[in-house]
């Protein structure tokens, strides 16, 4: 109890110094996790993570959190479920609440292709060692009791995939917890500073230059952004195949709690939980055309609200409370792309985190550090490098990602 | 009483005796209701909030995390302190909501009742919860989060809606869902002027734009025009500069309700009252939401009316219940004729206060004392008239302190100093049942900053005013920080005219009108800056120490200081998230919650704003706001998603199969019998007599033009340019990574006319498709989905020649008619397009005709075949049919990585063609090993798969794919399927292991087709 009422800065503010190992940009979640794991595994301490706004500020402050590994493929699976793994020792390594609530995730299916789609995913989850099973309606019923299980709905519930270590975490806790971790081991965090150009000689990154007119020095520049990784990779000549989308989604006042897991519905294109605090959190696939307006639009507001209905149609008169929208760099198969670039050195990606980038933060954090201390591409990020899509040996997550998350 | 305070039983009737007219109630009607289980009396026109209170109720809800009580404060529906829920709906907000006669209303967040509330001893150990307690909190075992989380679950939230879920999901009360889903509904307007706020400057906006000829709509949230001419009870004095100087003398409430009736009156007018637009979105779409019913009104200029609204400042004990804020009270008295108490005190910072002063004398009420901040004031004939009143008035004092334990009963004043502290040692306590204050205004900017237009702070002013507007928009009024009325109607007309003079020229009017309309812009505008000038000028005289947030030598230990009601967030916790390096104002928001509750910032953006400066010793221009997000009042889900229209369609030949006792299934948005007795019968039938099943939700495009051959060629993989006119060839579309599409058969009908079938969820994507192919490329092609006009009927099985030529005279004979051919004439009378095609592996028609004559053409067949036993069959009897022939489905055979390639359809691949969409990346296809394989298999034992169980090397140990289709084969007479695999196992007979209900089953390739796999029976 007394550490609770010492007074203890989490981050000071830093002036830039001229030189850095290792220049992050983008203080995300991904960002921040990378420049933790390369003090704490690697003693890479001379880092700096820069992010154009306020600590948080671009979707890791804007997602809805839902952690899972219930992935389609195997490399997905991997991937992901040693993400979650990391998470469920997180609060306890950065010694920070990270408010993980392993409530359960439950992905609806509506259609008889749709119950096919998670069984499929069930039976790879198994084969995989993730706790993952198919589910039907009376037992879906008992675990969600506010959900409409009858056959009344247009398209009833049919069947669902029930995933229980899944969950959703704070998500401004995580980036704070990181945050304060870079700091406590030596490297810096620099929110309101933007990159606008990268310097390369000979084939070889050797730093960045701020909106602020500073240059600074680095031979290893991350790119953590989203939204905008395309442009950052822009400025060092590297085309993405990534395509940016709007993607929003809503918070209700605070209610009684009444609803303990987190329920998907890709038929449905909505997903909906409710906090600790009592909000109903709930979203939907992106916007289907490609933009960089953060704004909500109300058209989306209302396809979530009605959507979120037909699933519970008792929060009728349940108020919204708040819409917003993030921006997701989209990749063709709905996998990332993590490492270096053929042909350059010192430019690493750590990009294209679409709608389900948050719950990777950890693992590609802990991955990409790897990378850069060993130089060698950790073989379970190895599926995601940007030449996949040259090898047309692309990882379709699609079916597991596109309302999910 | 519950929530009351205690009172001797004349005191409860707590109206003035005599009504005023500026009420708005009905005092000859009453109307009962029930509050906690007990009967309530109100008049008609009294909000929950209105009636409870002259009942006596005084504390109307417990706050969220220390159920602390909580009373009356805005009385305008802006702060959280009176949520309660009415006939099960959470959340309702009892200052707004109307009294309907027997309405049941309960208080929220509370056991056993409001006055004693047992989880306020959270209060008493308040201290034990600093911000961030959470994060700091239950991370190590024993008690980790994960333990005590579902504790702190069931402690939060407000609104039960536990009630509302049980009706819905049929188990409560009510009775299903159709009580509570009826009356949601949506509606569009379209406006040239949309002028939200009906105050005094909103009316004269909307007037002048009226009046120029364009088509205005009016929004206002509140039941009765005019904005706080209603309820501020002063006798206006109007200068004749403004050209309204006829309502000087007048009673405030009188002038608005002339006005009212003036802007009703207009013919190209619309008054949208009770209404809150919540949020502006692109191309100034404005969402509004009124009762059950969400507007959305598109218009093409924006006035933004929206004014201020006051907010609490920050002392110790401050959200004691009978602590008002100026305009709430001035509200119960002057608009429902509540007399809120006995004994009152007026803390104020700006000239409101007066105002507040003297409503609470007319009323009745005396005043203890008058306490300003200020040294000076800018109306000093009202201060004098106060004093006069032998009331005693604190000029340069603030509060510093409210005493109560449940009611407020005294208060501790200071002297301020210069730079805005107490001063030590001047404490004097004044007793008192009522405080009011009137501590600040913030502008109501959150609706106008979503156009993308900027407000900053005003130093003089103190409020964050509008700046950089963008085209099509103005604002006028309290929004602009300055309060005064003269000003407010001639700001109003500025925005009417300008807002009018910038519509296309269509809009407006007469030449002569418009000239008129041009001189009075510039002469108000003119006025508007003089008088500006003058008003900011007066400020410079009065200003003096703001006290927001009073700090004193040790306030930090006073940790009663509320900033943010809705979350219970206290001065203390704000300067030490500030102070951790929270210190941000985005990131100050997200760790302490302030602004992040039901009020959304409504009450607390500004102190705490002034709290993270003063920590961090940035201006408040620095500190900066975040940023306002829509909806702008919460608005209920029902009505964001409108009445609940789920399309449904159905084939021409729908009720038949329901007289026939399918079972029926969706397909996407169709309904589909899925099977009608047994897969058993039905398999029987079409494998040894003859079988019917409708397809009519196939989707059927008709493609003409002299291209239609060479943009099919581009789209599917396959050559179509040069079939022959009647024959019919099945095609793939690919996209530009060479993954299946869509699937389905082309007929040529005429050298320049093709029929299209796609599969059943995709015709419109396929349909989009060609559209956008056939413009990029610019073909003389057009395409027409005739998808709805055409009904369709697969007549299958060794007999279903026989029975085909009863009712035709199409020579169906395999030399005249062979497999892949199509003919058009009449079946049964009908003119039908038939196509010789067989998905099921039989000798068959698929046979297409209007889809008016459905179920006379399905009758007749079923007539006539009844002497070869004809059945018809299902989606389900189909599937089997069709896997028996291998016959792959897309999207259930193909996921979103397939290409021809794995799906075992290399044939219908052309890479002979110049271009195609997908070439590029098949050619690189075809070049490489694929990833994986699509095979038959047939299962060992008598197991059957699931459609997406894994698939195993034969020793089990190695993981190579999954099962697309599987069934039980009545031929095979075991289980058949398909499986993507790794490509070492394509090969005949090569041994896989199908994992099914967690046991490894043997199973076998097979490639060729299970069922005729020379395909004879087709052809026969
Ligand atoms: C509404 C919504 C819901 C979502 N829900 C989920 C979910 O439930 N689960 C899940 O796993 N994922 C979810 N996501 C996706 C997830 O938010 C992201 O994939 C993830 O946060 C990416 O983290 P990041 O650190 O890469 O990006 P960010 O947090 O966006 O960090 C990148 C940072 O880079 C900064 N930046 C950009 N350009 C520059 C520059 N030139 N110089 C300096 N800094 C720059 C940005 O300001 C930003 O702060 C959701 C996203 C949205 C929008």
């Amino acid at each position: 109890m007394r550490a609770l009422f010492r007074k203890e800065k989490m981050w000071q503010r830093h002036k830039l110094k001229p030189r850095y190992d290792v220049v992050v940009i983008g203080a995300g979640v991904h960002g921040l996790s990378i420049a933790y794991y390369l003090a704490k595994n690697h003693e890479i301490t001379n880092v700096a993570v820069l992010d154009k706004v306020y600590l948080g500020g671009g979707n890791s402050g804007r997602n809805t959190a839902i952690i899972r590994a219930n992935y389609m493929t195997v490399e997905g699976v991997h991937f992901y479920s040693e993400s979650l793994k990391l998470y469920e020792e997180l609060s306890k390594e950065l010694n920070f609440n990270l408010l993980f609530s392993q409530i359960g995730h439950l992905s609806l299916a509506h259609t008889d292709s749709a119950v096919n789609g998670l069984w499929r995913r069930a039976e790879v989850n198994k084969a995989l060692g993730v706790n993952s099973r198919v589910i039907w309606p009376d037992e879906i019923k008992r675990m969600v009791p506010a959900l409409d299980t009858s056959d009344r709905p247009r398209y009833p519930v049919k069947a669902a995939l029930y995933h229980a270590p899944g969950g959703v975490i704070r998500h401004d806790a995580v980036v704070w917890g990181y945050a304060r971790g870079v700091e406590r081991h030596g490297g810096e965090v620099h929110p309101r500073t933007e990159v606008i150009a990268i310097d390369v000689k000979d084939h070889q990154v050797t730093g960045v230059r701020t909106d602020k007119g500073e240059v600074i020095r680095a031979d290893c520049v991350v790119n953590a952004t989203s939204g905008y990784c395309t442009t950052v990779s822009k400025m060092v000549g590297v085309d993405l195949p990534v395509v940016t989308h709007p993607l929003q989604a809503c918070v209700t006042e605070p209610l009684k709690p009444f609803l303990d897991k987190v329920v998907v519905s890709a038929n449905l294109h909505v997903y909906v939980y409710q906090t600790d605090r009592g909000e109903l959190v709930m979203g939907s696939e992106i916007d289907p055309y490609s933009s960089y307006s953060q704004g909500s639009t109300l058209e989306t507001l209302e396809s979530i609200v009605a959507h979120a209905l037909e699933l519970f149609p008792g929060l009728r008169h349940v108020r919204v409370l708040r819409q917003w929208g993030g921006l997701c760099d989209m990749t063709p198969d709905y996998s990332p792309i993590l490492g270096e670039v053929d042909g350059l050195k010192g430019f690493v990606l750590d990009v294209g985190w679409g709608t389900y980038g948050f719950k990777a933060g950890p693992v590609s954090g802990k991955r990409i550090a790897e990378l850069i201390a060993t130089k060698r591409t950790p073989d379970i990020i190895r599926p995601f490098r940007l030449s996949r899509f040259r090898e047309d040996r692309l990882v379709s997550e699609k079916g597991a990602a596109a309302v999910s998350h | 009483m519950e929530g009351a305070r205690p009172t001797n039983s004349e005191e409860r009737d707590g109206r003035s005796k005599e009504p005023s007219p500026s009420e708005l109630l009905d005092r000859s009607k009453m109307l009962n209701f029930e509050f906690n289980g007990r009967r309530m009396s109100a008049f008609e026109g009294d909000t929950v909030a209105s009636a409870l209170y002259a009942s006596g109720v005084r504390i109307f809800s417990r706050s969220f995390k220390y159920h602390r009580p909580r009373g009356l404060l805005c009385v305008s529906g802006r702060c959280p302190n009176c949520l309660m829920s009415v006939d099960g709906v959470p959340n309702v907000k009892a200052c707004t909501e109307r009294v309907r006669a027997g309405m049941k209303v309960k208080s929220q967040n509370c056991w056993p009742s409001l006055e004693h509330d047992i989880f306020s001893v959270i209060d008493k150990i308040g201290r034990f919860l600093p911000v961030g307690f959470y994060y700091k909190t239950f991370i190590n075992p024993p008690i980790e989060w994960s333990r005590v989380e579902w504790i702190i679950r069931r402690l939060t939230g407000l609104g039960d809606i536990e009630e509302e879920i049980a009706s819905a999901t049929g188990k409560g009360p009510k009775d299903g869902r159709s009580i509570i889903s009826s009356s949601f509904e949506h509606l569009n307007l379209q406006a040239d002027v949309a002028v939200i706020g009906g105050g005094p400057c909103g009316i004269f906006a909307a007037l002048e734009a009226g009046n120029a000829g364009a088509r205005v709509v009016l929004v206002d949230d509140q039941p009765a025009l005019g904005g706080h001419l209603r309820y501020s009870g002063e006798t206006l004095s109007i200068d004749v500069a403004t050209g309204e100087g006829a309502y000087s003398g007048l009673k405030s409430s009188a002038v608005a309700s002339t006005l009212e009736k003036a802007v009703r009156d207009r013919p190209n007018m619309t008054v949208l009252d009770n209404s809150t637009a919540f949020g502006i979105y692109e191309s100034n779409l404005i969402g509004i939401v009124r009762g059950n019913s969400e507007i959305r009104l598109r218009a093409e200029q924006l006035v933004f009316a929206t004014g201020a609204h006051e907010f609490p400042s920050v002392f110790q004990n401050n959200d004691l219940p009978e602590v008002f804020l100026g305009r709430g009270m001035q509200r119960l008295i002057n608009l429902y004729g509540v007399i809120p108490g006995k004994r009152a005190v007026v803390v104020s910072n700006n000239d409101s206060g007066l105002g507040v002063a003297r409503t609470l004398m007319d009323a009745g009420v005396k005043l203890e004392a008058y306490i300003d901040s200020r040294k000076a004031v800018g109306a000093p004939e009202t201060l004098a008239e106060i004093e006069d009143a032998k009331v005693q008035t604190f000029l340069g004092w603030a509060v510093k302190e409210a005493r109560g334990s449940k009611h407020v009963s005294s208060i501790v004043i200071c002297e301020v100093d210069n730079e805005g502290e107490l001063v030590h040692g001047t404490e004097r306590v004044v007793s008192c049942d009522l405080v009011s204050l009137s501590t600040g205004f913030e502008t109501e900017a959150w609706l106008l900053n979503q156009t993308g237009s900027r407000t900053i702070y005003d130093e003089l002013l103190r409020e964050f005013i509008p700046r950089e507007l963008k085209p099509t928009v103005y604002v006028c009024g309290d929004l602009t920080g300055i309060h005064d009325l003269n000003i407010a109607i001639m700001q109003g007309k500025v925005a009417g005219l300008s807002a009018a003079a910038n519509l296309p020229a269509m809009a407006r009017s007469t030449e002569l009108k418009v000239e008129y309309q041009r001189k009075s812009l510039e002469t108000y505008s003119r006025l508007v800056s003089q008088y500006e000038g003058k008003y900011r000028e007066g400020m410079k005289h009065t200003r003096g120490p703001e006290v927001l947030v009073v700090e004193y030598p040790g306030s930090d230990k006073m940790r009663k200081r509320f900033v943010c009601v809705c979350e219970d967030v206290v001065a203390k916790d704000i300067s030490l998230a500030t102070f951790e390096g929270f210190d941000d104002i985005e990131t100050l928001k997200r760790y302490s919650t302030v602004t992040m509750g039901p009020c959304q910032g409504k009450m607390c953006s500004m102190p705490s704003l002034h709290l993270c400066s003063r920590v961090t010793g940035r201006s408040i221009a620095q500190t900066g706001r975040t940023v306002s997000r829509p909806p702008f009042v919460p608005v209920a889900m029902g009505a964001l998603a409108g009445a609940e229209l789920h399309p449904v369609k159905l084939t021409g030949i729908h009720y038949k199969h329901i007289e026939l006792g399918a079972r029926i299934m969706d397909m996407g948005e169709w309904k589909r019998p899925h099977v009608y007795t047994s897969v058993e019968e039905e398999y029987k039938a079409v494998r040894e007599s003859v079988g019917v099943i409708d397809v009519s939700t196939l989707g059927r495009l008709d493609v003409k033009g002299r291209d239609a051959g060479k943009l099919l060629d581009f789209v599917y993989t396959h050559i179509f340019s040069t079939l022959k006119v009647g024959k019919s060839r099945y095609g793939v579309i690919c996209d530009d990574a060479g993954i299946v599409l869509d699937d389905g058969t082309v007929t040529r009908l005429s050298e320049t006319h093709y029929f299209i079938t796609t599969t059943t969820g995709n015709v419109e994507f396929v349909e989009e498709w060609l559209v956008w192919w056939a413009t990029a490329l610019r073909l003389d092609a057009y395409i027409t989905n005739v998808t709805a006009g055409l009904g369709a009927v697969n007549v299958a099985g060794p007999k279903a020649r026989d029975l085909l030529r009863k009712l035709t005279t199409v020579d169906l004979s395999s030399g005249a008619f062979p497999y892949m051919n199509s003919a058009e004439g009449e079946v049964a009378g009908v003119p039908c397009i038939l196509l010789r095609i067989g998905f099921v592996g039989e000798t068959g028609w698929e046979i297409h005709f209007p889809a008016e004559f459905g179920e006379y053409f399905w009758d007749t067949l079923l007539e006539a075949g009844k002497e070869f036993g004809v059945k018809p069959f299902g989606v389900e009897t189909q599937r089997v049919l069709r896997l028996e022939k291998k016959h792959v489905i897309v999207g259930q055979d193909t996921d979103a990585l397939s290409n021809p390639f794995e799906a075992d359809m290399a044939w219908t691949v052309k890479f002979e063609k110049e271009d195609f969409v997908g070439k590029a990346a098949l050619v690189a296809a075809e070049k490489k090993e694929p990833e994986r394989m699509l095979v038959g298999f047939v299962m060992k034992d008598s197991m059957v798969a699931h459609d997406g169980d894994q698939v195993f090397s034969q020793d089990g140990s190695r993981h190579i794919g999954f099962v697309t289709s599987s069934r039980f084969s009545p031929k095979v007479g075991r289980c058949v399927g398909m499986a993507l695999v790794s490509p070492e196992y394509y090969k005949e007979g090569s041994l896989i292991r199908v994992k099914s209900d967690d046991a490894l089953n043997g199973a076998e390739v097979t490639l060729a087709p299970f069922y005729d796999p020379e395909g004879k029976r087709l052809r026969a």
